[in-house]
């Protein structure tokens, strides 16, 4: 079955699909607003009149690809292209700044195959036995990974951002969260009768807002991202930093549990891994700075979850995020009803689709690392150029997602908050972390609660909810000693 | 340069006569209140490709409005200019709860209901684990201890079918509200949930693959898809619940183009490459004309309305 699925991925035209979709995918994932789940969901009716093979490779190829994709203007213009890139954006650019865009970019490149491929065979291998362990997470499990995740609050801080600036952030985040329908009652909170806001704060032009209107703000003052232009072009050929694929193997790892988690998401996958690295790495210090470890993390990370959101789709049918649902929806279109009979009946088809999302990895590494010196010379574009054109795409983007007039309001009026708020010490990915993870906590709060009928032992109960317990203890402990240490000197 | 003016005149004024003579003089907007690749969105393209056997040389775009359970696209083709260039999908229960909930900008008169295509019905779907295997254990399972039952978000198709079926079996569910499918298919997969109240399509393949157990089909007759599921009526609850996705135009249309616009949808509902396209997607066919249509959702919105009255969310 595999050599069968194999000669049918190795004529011509699915492998020109891949490549196809790869290129695409890179392209589409590095412009703002245009994100992976959208891509995907646009092709469905494309491949209506394909080969259903061609239309599976050429939707993984796309997946693979925009995960990359993303972060490219993360790194060079800290304008993340899609949500799970916003970790990367927060040591890339500071690269990039430095004049260490090439490197940087040959990290993240790396990091992002790595991390692909990783995922991909754990996908060939275990995904009917990892499957099974994603069903064992319950509401409980889910309001308990969103507290690990904002854990990850206490290690953003650093001394640019102290403690509780960044706990702010994150309530900030949290509070913006609470607009929309409550999930539980269906009461609406704070949505000043706009439908628009029925379903709460739109993500994305938030995300945009954030990130790239307000960095076009900031580079009003100046010429380009980096003033030297020479500096760009003399140390590109930069080796690896000693001890990197430490920090990949530990994304691709963290990026996979959490991509085969029914629900959860890239950016999720991607802030943990590099929460965690910065908790394992030797220099945290220079974490926010532009540390090549946090980049490498964050990227095997989100390409970590390509793999890993495919186990419960192809087994179960429970798609492990939105891009993923939208491949969901391509496979039943031909037919492919997922299930066990995916892997024995349906054999060839499936065997073939995981295998293209191995040279779909290995196309964009390809691409990466001859264009990584290319793509550098993006930041020496001259700001007259860089804002206008960044600006359009963000309105664009924004407008799109949702096709809302508010959320390009949204988009502009976060975009001016958040100069306010970086200018002032304020974290800004904390504030995403907030965003992101509280509507998770919340609904596994009070579906866990409604579950146990109001008792809270439902959150000790499982060996998986103790486990996250103990994480998130280790995650606190080490910077609360810190702070204690700190303290003590102070005052000594 | 008089010329040229007159022949723009000329041109300003033979337009709007042009498109009156001729419809549809440009292509028509179809507003799928949902995402692209999901099941209503689908339903609007095999909707286009039968359509344009019967209407030569005229075209049709997809816009996408997701939101708000709906509501934004409803909005949206109510608001819609009534010239016949634009015309929209809707689905049950949320159309009418929408205005049950006094949210909705449009009442159903808002709308000139053109009939309705397909239907996916609710099942009630319990985990493989679990010992209950017919309604009979469900409700009894039920009287002894309040079963927790997942349904997609409040004042939806499953919502309304779970308070349906309460008050036939005078039981009383804990019910749990979720996101959607995926997160209902998860809780039964996983064991988490006593059961779900769910459309056929979510669940049919976990069914089929052994994953997952339902027990009842809450609809008149068997499904082709599941023959081996019992409906409820056959075990003694006549509870039935559909969702439906069917075509509107905006009120205020003129007749003769309404007349044309309804021929279509009963030409397409009886098209045999739609036919196809719909059993290729599993999607369970149940055409209905307008005035029909009308009825079944007039008759849906008073008994969505008995449910908010008792208890308002």
């Amino acid at each position: 079955m595999i050599l069968e699925s194999l000669s049918s991925l190795m004529a011509p035209m699915p492998l020109l699909a891949v490549l196809l979709g790869t290129v695409s995918g890179v392209v589409i994932g590095g412009m703002p607003g245009l994100t992976a789940t959208m891509a995907v969901a646009l092709l469905i009716p494309v491949t209506f009149t394909l080969d259903p093979l061609i239309g599976l490779v050429l939707m993984g190829g796309v997946y693979c690809g925009a995960m990359y994709g993303g972060s490219i203007p993360a790194i060079l213009l800290r304008t993340p292209g899609t949500p799970a890139a916003v970790a990367t954006a927060l040591e890339g650019y500071p690269m990039t700044q430095q004049g260490r865009a090439g490197l940087a970019l040959k990290v993240s490149v790396i990091a992002s195959c790595v991390g692909g491929v990783f995922s991909t065979i754990i996908l060939l291998i275990l995904a009917p036995i990892l499957a099974q362990f994603a069903l064992t997470f319950g509401p409980p499990e889910y309001f308990l990974l969103a507290i690990l995740g904002l854990a990850g609050l206490v290690s953003m801080t650093d001394e640019k951002t102290g403690l509780i600036k960044s706990l702010i952030s994150g309530i900030i985040g949290l509070i913006i969260a609470v607009v929309g329908t409550d999930p539980i009652s269906g009461m609406l909170r704070y949505t000043a009768g706009l439908t628009d806001l029925y379903d709460g704060v739109a993500f994305m032009p938030v995300l945009i807002g954030m990130f790239s209107i307000s960095q076009m703000l900031t580079l009003t003052g100046k010429k380009s991202v980096v003033d030297n232009a020479e500096l760009v072009t003399e140390i590109k050929r930069e080796p690896l930093p000693k001890g990197i694929f430490k920090f990949i193997s530990m994304g691709s790892f963290t990026g996979t549990l959490v991509g085969i988690l029914p629900g959860e998401g890239a950016t999720i996958a991607a802030f943990l891994s590099y929460n965690i690295a910065r908790r394992r790495s030797k220099k945290p210090e220079l974490f926010g700075n532009g540390n090549p470890e946090g980049i490498a993390a964050a990227e095997a990370g989100n390409n970590g979850c390509v793999g890993g959101s495919l186990v419960p789709t192809l087994t179960l049918g429970i798609p492990g995020n939105s891009v993923a649902a939208a491949l969901l929806g391509g496979l039943l279109v031909h037919g492919l009803i997922p299930g066990p009979e995916l892997f024995t009946t349906y054999g060839p088809m499936t065997y073939a689709f995981i295998f293209s999302l191995f040279i779909a990895n290995i196309i964009f590494l390809i691409l990466g690392l001859y264009m990584a010196p290319y793509f550098a010379r993006i930041s020496l574009t001259p700001t007259e150029l860089l804002i206008p054109v960044v600006c359009l795409f963000s309105v664009l983007g924004s407008y799109s997602m949702n096709n809302s007039v508010l959320d390009v309001f949204l988009c502009l009026l976060f975009g001016v908050g958040a100069v306010l708020l970086h200018k002032t010490g304020f974290s800004l990915g904390a504030l995403i972390l907030g965003l992101i993870l509280g509507p998770i906590a919340e609904t596994g709060f009070a579906q866990a609660l409604i579950m146990s009928r109001g008792s809270a032992a439902i959150f000790f109960e499982s060996p998986q909810a103790l486990a996250l317990w103990l994480i998130t203890f280790l995650l606190l402990v080490p910077p609360l000693l810190n702070i204690i240490k700190k303290h003590r000197m102070k005052s000594a | 340069m008089k010329k040229l003016l007159a022949l723009l005149m000329a041109l300003v004024f033979a337009f709007p006569m042009y498109a009156m003579a001729e419809y549809p003089s440009k292509p028509i907007t179809i507003v799928v209140p949902s995402k692209a690749g999901g099941s209503t969105d689908t339903t609007a393209r095999i909707f286009i490709n039968a359509a344009k056997k019967y209407w030569n040389g005229a075209n049709f775009v997809v816009q996408n409005i997701p939101g708000s359970g709906g509501q934004k696209g409803f909005e949206a083709i109510a608001r819609a200019k009534n010239d016949g260039h634009t015309i929209g999908l809707i689905f049950t229960t949320q159309i009418v709860s929408h205005v049950v909930s006094k949210r909705a900008r449009y009442t159903l008169d808002s709308f000139h209901v053109m009939g309705n295509c397909v239907d996916d019905p609710l099942l009630i779907a319990v985990p493989k684990e679990s010992p209950i295997t017919d309604l009979a254990g469900f409700i009894k399972a039920a009287k002894e201890n309040p079963l927790t039952v997942a349904v997609n978000g409040i004042g939806s198709d499953d919502f309304i079918a779970a308070k349906k079926f309460e008050k036939k079996a005078g039981v009383e569910f804990n019910l749990l509200p979720t996101k959607g499918s995926t997160e209902q298919k998860a809780l039964i997969l996983g064991n988490h949930a006593d059961a779900s109240i769910m459309n056929l399509s979510q669940m049919q393949a976990q069914h089929k693959a052994g994953t997952a157990r339902v027990i009842a089909l809450l609809n008149k007759e068997r499904s082709q898809v599941l023959p081996d599921v019992k409906t409820a009526a056959e075990q003694g609850y006549d509870v039935n619940m559909t969702a439906t996705r069917g075509f509107v135009a905006p009120a205020g249309i003129d007749k003769d183009i309404l007349a044309k616009l309804d021929d279509l949808l009963v030409k397409v509902n009886n098209d045999p490459d739609f036919i196809a396209d719909c059993k290729k997607n599993v999607y369970s066919r149940l055409p209905m004309s307008g005035a029909d249509y009308r009825t079944y959702l007039e008759g849906l919105q008073v008994e969505t309305q008995s449910f908010y009255d008792k208890n308002p969310w």
